[in-house]
């Protein structure tokens, strides 16, 4: 069974795969007690910092937003293993909003997972997404002040603030927990993977880059790089 | 043709893309590490033929029937110094360069933002929110945008020419200077901007704006040709978050250097317009309201009897609001009056132009987040000219990168 909401996904991923620079491997000695599977993704295209649109009609020079980290990946397996659809956990996620920059700038969810929009900006943020996954609209609200929303369905939920539009953000939402969010070093991590062969998706800035097939053993850990060009 | 041809391209072309699930790009183009960075704009509106020219920018175009094509760019030379610009183009026909200036700050850490050549109006908030998105509507407020029977280049020679001219704005003449009928003059144009130097500080919720332009509010220009400077001056006030509070005054000489020349040498060569403009906003959750007021003043010579013994005053209140009901939807209506003060001619004493209410009320459906499909109807009303009541329906369709 697969997520219907990222079937896209999945089918543009396989075309990325092509490009696929490593192969994976058995790490020989891991310590695992379930298989697990980790590595890096390595992100060699040109990804520009969003800037402000030009303030042509503004009296005076605009704050200087912070700069979105927009080279942070997530890796996820394309199909779970059986049962993996039952481990819903009611869990918590945030996602603030500082210097006119959402934080993090890509948020990796299970469905059902709760995200807080906190703003800690001295201006008004207008946090909504037009994503067929998850509608909504938060309205205004000031420093201080905090807004949840509840993503059920799994999918690419894209986030913009309605009162600056430099401001955008990721949430994906998966139906299973077997993903990972790049760190700052571009590493990932998925620990208690059942034994089987999955079909693995490294996703970057809108879109999946790569896709691989990999074989968990029952103990122990499988290293897989993705390279995104 | 190329109205509902432009019209009809941006729709197939926003709902394709809706449809595969792909987006127009939103992002600003960036060049050189972020220091150049372009961004534009494109709307196209339909409207029946307005036969009362109440929408009429100049007297070919509607401001309901148009199609408009802006790039505006950026180039960050340094902490201190940018140069912005923007190119526009109405209904395919000509590429005005709207804005072109400098902007300066000297201080990097202190705000004090000079701007030097085409600048952005310093009075109201309207003129800079006249951008797309930030219009909840479709139409333009009165104030910024209907025309009054006034002109720079022509000007009664009594006050029975005025009358005779009300709520003919959009093809006016008298019979000192230029003779050919041409449109009138807004209050505050929102169609051009002003050349000159701009000064903005601010002091914690306080922020201050005075500029020198070549022009006046409702006739900006790139060269002064008259020698009479504008002094035009904003105060903005934001004592909580949502709510700003904005006054603003201007005076200066909008008449051409050719009437000028046109006029009897006895008569008086100033022909000044004075404004005061007061303006709020507030917006909370869902909400969003404004309100704005001009009160504009000109000062024409008196030339023959029976003479216009007074200033030619108008006065312009609107109040707007927009209510985000839905993901992607909202609602907005528009409430304004337009008023004049009264003149006394050979047989009657009346408005010397003829006074507008109008309402707008319509709404929006985003298609994606920066493409904006809009529907709006506009009801104007008014004792004077040729059509006195007109209803009008308007689509937009508008994507921004």
């Amino acid at each position: 069974m697969r997520p219907p909401a990222l079937a896209l996904v999945v089918a543009i991923g396989a075309v990325g795969a092509l490009a696929a620079g490593a192969m994976p491997r058995t790490v020989v000695g891991a310590a695992a007690p379930a298989g697990s599977l980790r590595g890096r993704v390595d992100i060699r295209r040109n990804v520009p910092a969003t800037e402000r649109r030009p303030g042509v009609t503004d009296l005076s020079t605009a704050a200087t937003p912070d700069v979105p980290d927009r080279r942070r990946a997530v890796v996820y397996l394309e199909t779970a293993p059986g049962g993996a659809f039952e481990e819903r956990e009611g869990q918590r996620a945030r996602m603030d909003q500082r210097n006119e920059t959402f934080l993090p700038h890509v948020l990796a969810i299970t469905a059902g997972t709760v995200v807080d929009f906190p703003n800690n900006d001295s201006t008004y943020h207008n946090v909504f997404s037009l994503s067929k996954a998850k509608r909504f609209d938060l309205g205004r609200y000031a420093r201080g002040r905090s807004k949840s929303i509840r993503f059920d369905r799994p999918g690419i939920v894209r986030v913009f603030c309605d009162i600056h539009s430099h401001m955008s953000a990721f949430i994906l939402v998966f139906n299973h927990r077997y993903f990972a969010t790049t760190d700052r070093e571009g590493r990932y991590r998925i620990d208690r993977i059942p034994p089987g062969t999955y079909t693995v998706l490294a996703w970057h800035d809108g879109a999946p880059r790569d896709s691989r097939s990999v074989t968990i053993p029952e103990t122990g850990g499988v290293e897989l790089d993705f390279v995104v060009q | 043709m190329h109205l509902r041809a432009a019209f009809l391209l941006l729709a197939w072309s926003s709902l394709s893309s809706a449809a595969a699930g792909q987006g127009l790009p939103s992002e600003p183009l960036t060049f050189g590490g972020g220091r150049v960075v372009i961004g534009g704009d494109a709307a196209a509106s339909m409207a029946p033929a307005d036969t009362g020219f109440f929408n009429y920018g100049d007297y070919e175009h509607s401001t309901l029937r148009q199609v408009r094509i802006g790039f505006s760019g950026s180039v960050r030379a340094n902490d201190r110094l940018s140069v912005l610009g923007e190119l526009r183009v109405d209904n395919f026909q000509s590429v005005t360069p709207f804005a072109l200036y400098a902007r300066v700050r000297p201080f990097p850490r202190r705000r004090l933002d000079i701007q030097i050549g085409r600048i952005p109006p310093t009075f109201g908030s309207f003129t800079r929110h006249a951008y797309g998105n930030d219009n909840p509507l479709i139409g333009y407020p009165l104030a910024y945008q209907y025309l009054t029977s006034l002109r720079a280049d022509s000007v009664p020679a009594n006050a029975d020419e005025l009358l005779f001219m009300r709520g003919r704005g959009w093809l006016s003449n008298f019979s000192v200077g230029n003779l050919a009928p041409d449109r009138g003059l807004p209050l505050v144009t929102a169609f051009s901007w002003d050349t000159g130097v701009q000064v903005t500080t601010g002091w914690r919720a306080l922020d201050v704006t005075a500029a020198v332009t070549n022009g006046s509010l409702s006739s900006p220009r790139v060269r002064d040709d008259n020698g009479g400077k504008q002094v035009v001056g904003r105060v903005t006030l934001q004592p909580v978050v949502g709510l700003i509070l904005g006054a603003s005054a201007a005076r200066g000489q909008f008449a051409r250097q050719s009437l000028v020349d046109a006029l009897p040498a006895s008569s008086d060569r100033r022909f000044i317009q004075r404004a005061f403009g007061a303006d709020l906003e507030y917006s909370r959750d869902h909400w969003m309201v404004r309100a704005d007021t001009v009160l504009s003043e000109w000062r024409i010579p008196a030339i023959a009897a029976p003479i216009i013994d007074r200033p030619l005053q108008a006065g312009a209140i609107s109040a707007e609001g927009r209510y985000a009901f839905w993901p992607g939807m909202y609602a907005a209506a528009r409430v304004e009056r337009l008023t004049f003060n009264r003149i006394a001619g050979s047989t009657q004493t009346a408005e010397w132009d003829a006074p507008v209410t109008r309402v707008e009320i319509g709404g929006g459906y985003y298609l994606q987040r920066n493409v904006v499909a809009r529907v709006s109807v506009q009801v104007n009303r008014r004792p004077g000219g040729r059509v006195h009541n007109l209803t009008l329906p308007a689509v937009q369709l508008l994507y921004w990168f």
